[in-house]
């Protein structure tokens, strides 16, 4: 057991390669034809991968700078939006878009961070909402985004003279993309930009006693995690093939925000899991209707009482709040 | 004395005020710091001595007066930019990154003295390395001088609150400027670690930092300051060295009212 | 010119019922000390009460009133009990994902209890109009709309009154300032926190009911970007101020009506959120006087 731990610890690269090498056996599987993996299956993994890498864009906000970002769905219409046009009308590579599409959110972004700097708490998710739903209002109405009909026919990417349109290919472009994501980020948590980002969440006037200037870093959060709201934007909007505007409504910022908040806020995994749980969640219980929705709203808020930190999340955090778990005697004090 | 006048001037208020609507929280206040002082000020409870601390590090803006720090206007700055290049500090009410462990904290105070960006950070490019090489050795090593070496991986809100003062100092430390404000820094401690917090802050001063301290402890001020400012409702009433303060009639009276022998209780 | 004037009264009328909305809102989050995601739901739940009573009573306006008032009432106990009342203590995000889910969950039993189509409140108010002529400009005003102003002043003065002097209404005001302070003189700060929080849902009520008579139509989620306004409206008044949020709500109703003068009605929530993000950026504690309450 030692051993292992000892390896974990060294050659902790050799630990993720294996899971890498993991996710790529159902694809693999399904195109050297050893085996038929159904493509709704796959097409549920593209999903939870995508969503965790979304979720995780907005785990660097919330869960990483303590600032409460509630438009995530704003940042991600940027991306699909810049993804669909400049493909179906200038015929732009996809492999050219996707850095471009998180630049252009990243930019949105930025725009957005600029009147929060002053803001906090709830003043800050106001504006990011206010944002997003301006910017799927706009989708909804401009020409340019074929407005209420959205757009069609999104031409999917060419991988090594390979039409991805089958998810077993696209899978491998949400697997690179969430494992990319994951690369950067857990390098830059482990760095001083990271630190200063924790460091604001902790205590924002401690930071600023130390140096660290919160407003830029603050800014380049959310720069930072609008740029991947963009780019797996990008990616979605040739995976579903058509966009319109009410796939980017604020409901499904909430749900992303739901992900992390289920899995972990301030964890890597978190939004991983959380991801997982929710889609696996709201696709299996399909044939319920309406009620998968009942039952996806009782699990948030016995979520909330139960751990409030998250699956992933540890319980002496800030984000745990700490306080949760003494209240009952605070409680039974008050009664007494 | 005049030793102490031939130092150079490093931290300096010039006629400071600072009103809150009609409250003066601090009027008209000179102060000099010199480089090498330990520098105590001292004065009842609602004196404007956090108020002055505050100003001096840009958290509340100077309604008149000017702040000088090497001949550099402080006044403009913000609490970033003067943190980044001239002053650390500490709090009345400790402000830890509490559920960060001990090395953590003083990590973040090695920001301003670290560059690497978003990209170094991805990258690992030199300068990443360079700096993160930095940090984490200058963390330790000044961990290990002030004692918590061995608490480096505990959580800070885990550890007793005359040690926490500690982190904040580390912290405070890592930042490698001149000089090191600290907002009562040994409140809540037992008389044992006061005792070693003082040998600490004299052998920082004699590795050349310059120290202001507030404090109420009157021993802790009287056996390691040399200069001692005197505050009370927000105006200067004395300034000059332990033995001048103790000695002064405007002093106990304003610890201990008129017309009442207090020279005893200062001893 | 008379277009604009037109839409002058109907962004004042749309405006009152923004401001009531605003009004509980801003109650809820003073007592509370936490945002909700739920008013529109409780503003749907509202709109619920009156119809069916419309529908078996016939169309006796104060009776809906009443319905939409304790329907919003006790649906809200349960908003208390299940999003507020762990969470006084803990991070501010948690009891928001609460809001969220409870959201969620109104949202989608209303549709299995109440159906999903379209309901219609017709003629709850005679639809008679007056015409007030200015010179060459003649003004429209429907009866509609100065029985909403009307039942809004009357609405807020009430508000006014139960807050400054009545027992409950002190106690509220205590415990909206400081908790702490409201325990140690004796309050029972759960209770009144509760009273405070339905009475604010309760005006969100009677506002949804308005809303439904006067857009006539509304389904189960109709109400979900009049939350939203409710919130930006609050948010106007720095969230804590009664008498702020009321003229924010007021401010955005006309903004958006006169926004839509000058270009079509699908960009009614641009000019809100446009208008909102630029007061946040030029002011950022609203109309609020006072700097400072972080909520």
């Amino acid at each position: 057991m030692s051993t292992l731990k000892n390896l974990w610890q060294k050659k902790r690269w050799i630990f993720w390669l294996l899971i890498i090498a993991l996710l790529c056996v159902p694809p693999l599987l399904k195109i050297l034809g050893i085996y038929k993996v159904k493509a709704l299956y796959l097409r549920y993994a593209c999903n939870i991968m995508m969503y965790a890498t979304l979720a995780g864009s907005l785990n660097i906000i919330n869960g990483y700078s303590g600032q409460t970002c509630l438009g995530q769905a704003g940042f991600f219409a940027i991306g699909a939006y810049t993804c669909a046009i400049l493909s179906t009308r200038f015929g732009v590579s996809f492999w050219v878009l996707l850095p471009l599409c998180g630049l252009a959110s990243g930019l949105i972004g930025l725009l957005v961070s600029l009147p929060t700097l002053r803001l906090q708490g709830i003043y800050l998710s106001i504006v990011t909402l206010g944002a997003s739903e301006i910017i799927r209002i706009i989708a909804q109405t401009a020409s340019i985004t074929g407005g209420a009909m959205g757009i069609k026919g999104i031409p999917y990417p060419w991988l090594f003279g390979l039409d991805a349109f089958r998810p077993e290919y696209y899978y491998f472009i949400f697997l690179v993309l969430g494992i990319l994501f994951l690369f950067c980020t857990s390098r830059i948590l482990n760095s001083r930009v990271g630190r200063a980002w924790i460091s604001i969440r902790e205590d924002q006037v401690a930071a600023k006693s130390l140096g660290v200037r919160t407003s830029f870093y603050k800014s380049l959060n959310f720069v930072y995690g609008a740029f991947w709201a963009g780019v797996i934007g990008c990616a979605y909007a040739p995976f579903v093939n058509f966009i319109e505007s009410s796939q980017f409504t604020t409901d499904k910022g909430f749900d992303v925000l739901a992900m992390i908040v289920i899995g972990g806020q301030g964890t890597l995994v978190g939004p991983i899991i959380g991801s997982a749980i929710v889609t696996v969640l709201t696709e299996s219980l399909r044939f319920l209707g309406v009620w998968r929705y009942v039952i996806y709203a009782l699990i948030i808020i016995a979520m909330m009482w139960l751990r409030p930190q998250g699956i992933a999340g540890a319980t002496n955090s800030i984000l745990a709040g700490g306080k949760v778990k003494r209240k009952p005697q605070k409680r039974k004090g008050a009664a007494a | 004395m005049s030793e102490r006048e031939n130092r150079p001037v490093l931290l300096e208020a010039q006629g400071v005020c600072k009103y809150f609507g009609g409250l003066k929280a601090v009027e008209n206040v000179d102060m000099q710091i010199r480089e090498g002082d330990i520098f105590g000020i001292i004065g009842p409870n609602g004196a404007g001595k956090t108020t002055f601390f505050n100003m001096c590090t840009g958290m509340y803006p100077v309604t008149k007066g000017k702040i000088l720090f090497e001949g550099n206007d402080l006044t403009k700055l913000n609490t970033e930019e003067i943190a980044e290049k001239y002053i650390a500090r500490t709090f009345q009410n400790i402000q830890l990154f509490r559920f960060m462990t001990v090395l953590e904290n003083v990590k973040i105070g090695c920001h301003v003295q670290t560059h690497s960006n978003l990209f170094d950070a991805i990258v690992h490019s030199r300068r990443y390395r360079q700096d993160e090489e930095y940090t984490t050795q200058k963390s330790l090593d000044i961990l290990k001088r002030i004692g918590l070496y061995d608490y480096r991986d505990v959580k800070a809100s885990n550890l007793s609150y005359g040690m926490q003062r500690k982190v904040e100092i580390a912290r405070a430390m890592a930042l490698d400027h001149k000089i090191l404000l600290l907002d009562e820094p040994a409140a809540g401690m037992n008389p044992q670690e006061t005792q070693s917090l003082m040998e600490f802050i004299k052998q920082l001063n004699a590795d050349g930092f310059t120290i202001a301290v507030i404090e109420h402890d009157m021993k802790f001020i009287m056996n390691s300051c040399n200069r001692i400012l005197v505050l009370n409702f927000g105006q200067k009433i004395f300034e000059g060295t332990p033995q001048e303060v103790k000695e002064n009639r405007e002093v106990q009276e304003a610890y201990f009212g008129k017309g009442m022998v207090a020279g005893e209780a200062l001893k | 010119m008379e277009y604009v004037l037109n839409q002058l009264i109907n962004g004042i009328c749309q405006g009152a019922i923004y401001a009531l909305m605003a009004i509980g809102y801003s109650t809820i989050v003073g007592v509370v000390g936490m945002v909700t995601f739920t008013y529109g739901e409780i503003m749907m739940i509202g709109a619920y009460g009156a119809f069916y009573i419309f529908l078996s009573c016939g169309n006796n306006i104060l009776l809906g009133l009443l319905m939409s008032f304790g329907c919003s009432f006790v649906l809200c106990i349960a908003v208390y009990k299940l999003c507020y009342e762990r969470f006084f203590n803990a991070p501010r995000h948690i009891s928001l994902l609460c809001t969220i889910g409870f959201s969620m969950l109104i949202k989608n039993l209303a549709q299995i209890v109440f159906g999903p189509e379209t309901k219609s409140m017709l003629n709850i108010i005679p639809n008679r109009i007056f015409t007030l002529h200015l010179g060459s400009v003649a003004v429209d005003f429907r009866l509609l709309q100065i029985v909403i102003m009307l039942l809004v002043v009357f609405l807020a003065l009430m508000l006014t009154f139960f807050f400054n002097r009545t027992r409950a209404g002190i106690a509220l005001r205590a415990v909206s300032q400081n908790k702490d302070a409201a325990y140690l003189v004796g309050i029972n700060v759960r209770r009144t926190a509760l009273l405070g929080n339905c009475i604010g849902c309760g005006f969100g009520g009677i506002a949804g009911c308005l809303l439904a008579i006067y857009y006539i139509n509304f389904q189960s989620y109709t109400f979900g970007s009049f939350s939203m306004k409710a919130f930006s409206a609050s948010v106007l008044g720095g969230l804590v101020d009664l008498r702020m949020s009321a003229l924010g709500g007021l401010c955005l109703g006309i903004i958006e009506n006169l926004g839509i003068t000058v270009s079509s009605a699908t960009f009614r929530d641009v000019f809100a959120f446009g208008f909102l993000i630029l007061m946040l950026i030029i002011r950022p504690q609203g109309f609020a006087v006072k700097k400072g309450t972080r909520v």
